[in-house]
């Protein structure tokens, strides 16, 4: 019976890697084909986005086809636990190798691709290799390729000592599996399933690792490894570019000044098209404000010809004065209204005013 | 007392061999689907300057007689606010009646390399706010800023204080120094001046990389086996996708503007500290006299809510509200919740203060 099981498994993972294989060539044969690019542009659906889904689900079918290697249950669950979760093929070190593709490509990898090319043809020495005294006409060049070789030493030791804390976070996450899943030991409350598990575990791991994301050690070592890949990466442009120079290429470095001066420029012709940036904005508000007074004497001269023509002809000076206080009464909400424009309406405003008192009284 | 672990083994043969006919099942789906399309809400250009663009979105007769810029964060897209037809803020906020433009930073490249906070803020996102004035004949405008766009718009707002009338501020960081902020501390120790000389403009595929790392195993690995389960469900597959389209389509990062804003917001905080100076003028928040409208998300894992909760305690306005929402940093502009509660809570807001 034993024996009947076991081949069973066997054939089943068989089966299993043979659908997850056909699976990827199926997806990759219907992914456009894409020049590998430490850094690319916006990804695509074909692409790079297929690529993060293979990833995602491999490192789960990995675990789950493990899990399957040793399913029956132990005794023990906690070992049990250890077997399916410990180890580097765990999927937390799977997710995050996935990620290790694009973005990390560059910040991880490319240095190590670009030790295997230099060191052919530059010689770059082994970072493991002792700094030695450097002498004669190659002395410069001997000595950057030292510290490049140290800074990759250190970028060494940085990523490890970074890696070294996503383990604890793994091994934590594990512990807090374990407390979680004390939390399902009544009848009903049991996990029996492999995606629940996961799922448990996904919560547990998340929150060890965030719990040690946030901690000084984390910040620390992060910093460290970010700033000892930079030092590698301009170690590495600075060699690049003395081997342009020699060579009569125009260098990044070159292109990146006339970049920064032209940006400079720009800044100061502007600065300088608005030495008056305070006349453009006021004549800006000024043509508002016209428009706005344009609009009112609009509307008033619409409403008055009749009351006009009648204080021409008809009124007394009195009823004259009734009128003129009327016209003005019925422009000071209209001033109110267009606040910031209130200090020229009124002063605008007053010549059309006394023109309507004129009137009567050169009449008289 | 039992054991939790009641994983019977040929159920979990059955639970693998399901998943892996989904998964073969699903090639077919997924063979013949086009990428998926963005909500692509009606909209015209109305200004353009290198490579950034201002958007007015049209279609329906605004209510509203102040109009709305929306500022959103350099590291993202305009499709964050108009991602599909049924989860889109603009499209919202316009059937609220609300006139609605929007900036676009478009994708920098080298040549951008060298723009300045001064050059984002004083520059461009100023003269977007002139054009939209002008447009209007409005001496103030309302300013809708998001994340990165928000911090931008609370600096601008205080650099120009007469040219925004309303302020509205989703998800932004403001006390970037809480505990909880994760970003904030893995760089805080990071040598930036070094990191900025050597890389130029950040690299979207390395800021991706980062935000992942935020929840590696949700964002990179959960979220798919997720996606099994709707391998046969067509449109909830081309959601799913169109958010991934989304999320990984993502400008780079101008250099210098990168180096001021990971020096002074991230490492020195210095936006609550009251010692952020934008182009050589000191940014107070105690200017900002506008109402101001703050919305954040309970659970957001880029911008914890007590980061954005802190500028109730730093903007010198009396006319200050706080608007929780539940869910998190994505999910404010594309869940069907969002779409509910959001564009009308803005809108009645605003109207408030018409």
């Amino acid at each position: 019976m034993a024996d009947s099981t076991s081949d069973f498994m066997q054939d089943y993972q068989a089966l299993a890697r043979q659908s997850w294989d056909g699976w990827l060539r199926q997806m990759q044969a219907a992914a456009p084909a894409q020049a590998p690019s430490p850094f690319g542009g916006a990804a695509s659906f074909g692409g790079d986005a297929i690529e993060r889904t293979l990833d995602g689900l491999k490192g789960y079918m990995q675990w789950m086809q493990g899990a399957t290697a040793a399913p029956a249950p132990a005794a023990d669950w906690q070992q049990q636990l250890q077997q399916w979760f410990g180890g580097g093929a765990a999927p937390f070190a799977q997710a995050f190798g996935s990620i290790d593709s694009a973005g990390a490509q560059g910040f991880v990898r490319q240095w190590q691709d670009w030790l295997r090319n230099a060191g052919s043809t530059l010689g770059v020495p082994s970072p493991a290799a002792s700094p030695t005294p450097a002498f004669g006409m190659d002395r410069e060049q001997h000595m950057q390729q030292q510290a490049l070789a140290q800074a990759m030493l250190a970028a060494v030791q940085a990523l490890g000592a970074y890696q070294a804390l996503l383990q604890r976070a793994n091994a934590q996450g594990l512990e807090r599996l374990q407390d979680k899943l004390a939390e399902h030991s009544q009848p009903g409350r049991q996990i029996d399933s492999l995606k629940a598990l996961y799922d448990l575990w996904v919560d547990a791991s998340e929150e060890a690792y965030a719990q040690i994301a946030l901690t000084d050690e984390f910040r620390h070592a992060y910093g460290e490894m970010v700033n000892a890949q930079m030092q590698v990466r301009q170690l590495q442009q600075k060699q690049t570019e003395a081997m342009c120079q020699q060579m009569g290429v125009p260098t990044r470095s070159e292109v990146s000044s006339l970049g920064e001066r032209l940006q400079a420029l720009r800044r100061e012709l502007r600065s300088s098209g608005s030495t008056e940036s305070g006349t453009t904005d006021e004549i800006r508000d000024l043509r508002r404000e016209v428009a706005a007074l344009k609009r009112q004497l609009g509307a008033q001269a619409s409403a008055e010809p009749s009351t006009r023509k009648r204080v021409a002809k008809r009124a007394s000076p009195a009823a004259s004065k009734r009128a003129v206080a009327k016209a003005t009464k019925s422009a000071a909400p209209r001033k109110r209204k267009a606040a910031p424009a209130a200090s020229a309406s009124s002063k605008r405003a007053q010549p059309a005013a006394a023109k309507t008192r004129s009137t009567p009284r050169k009449r008289k | 007392m039992y054991t939790p672990l009641r994983i019977d083994p040929t159920r979990m043969l059955g639970e693998i061999t399901t998943f892996q006919r989904k998964l073969a099942a699903g090639m077919s789906h997924l063979r013949g689907m086009r990428e998926p399309e963005y909500a692509n809400t009606p909209r015209e250009l109305v200004y353009s300057e290198d490579k950034l663009k201002v958007w007015h979105f049209t279609g329906s007769k605004p209510t509203a007689k102040t109009p709305i810029l929306i500022v959103y964060a350099l590291v993202n897209t305009v499709w964050m606010t108009d991602l599909q037809s049924d989860r889109s803020m603009v499209r919202n906020l316009l059937e609220q009646g609300e006139d609605v433009y929007l900036i676009d930073w478009g994708y920098p490249d080298g040549a951008d390399r060298w723009l300045t906070l001064d050059d984002y803020i004083n520059g461009y996102l100023d003269r977007c706010v002139d054009v939209v004035r002008d447009r209007h004949n409005l001496k103030a405008i309302n300013l809708l800023g998001i994340c990165q766009g928000g911090a931008f718009s609370l600096c601008y707002t205080a650099l120009h204080a007469d040219k925004v009338k309303n302020l509205i501020t989703m998800v932004t960081p403001v006390d970037f120094h809480t505990p909880d902020n994760m970003l904030s501390n893995w760089c805080r120790d990071m040598d930036v001046d070094l990191f900025v000389d050597t890389m130029g403009n950040v690299p979207a595929a390395l800021m991706n990389y980062v935000y992942l790392t935020l929840k590696p195993l949700r964002l990179n690995q959960q979220k798919y086996i997720g996606m099994v389960d709707i391998l046969d469900n067509p449109a909830e597959l081309e959601n799913f996708l169109r958010m991934e389209r989304w999320i990984f389509d993502s400008p780079d990062q101008a250099g210098e503007a990168f180096r001021q804003f990971i020096k002074d917001f991230y490492q020195g905080n210095k936006l609550v500290k009251g010692t952020l100076t934008i182009g050589g003028k000191p940014v107070d928040l105690g200017l900002i006299m506008q109402p101001v409208l703050n919305i954040f998300a309970e659970q957001d894992h880029l911008v914890p809510p007590d980061a954005s909760r802190a500028l109730g305690k730093h903007v010198g306005t009396s006319d200050y509200t706080q608007l929780a929402f539940k869910g998190g940093h994505i999910g404010i502009y594309v869940s069907g919740r969002a779409q509910r509660e959001v564009p009308p809570a803005i809108h009645q807001w605003l109207r408030d203060r018409a």
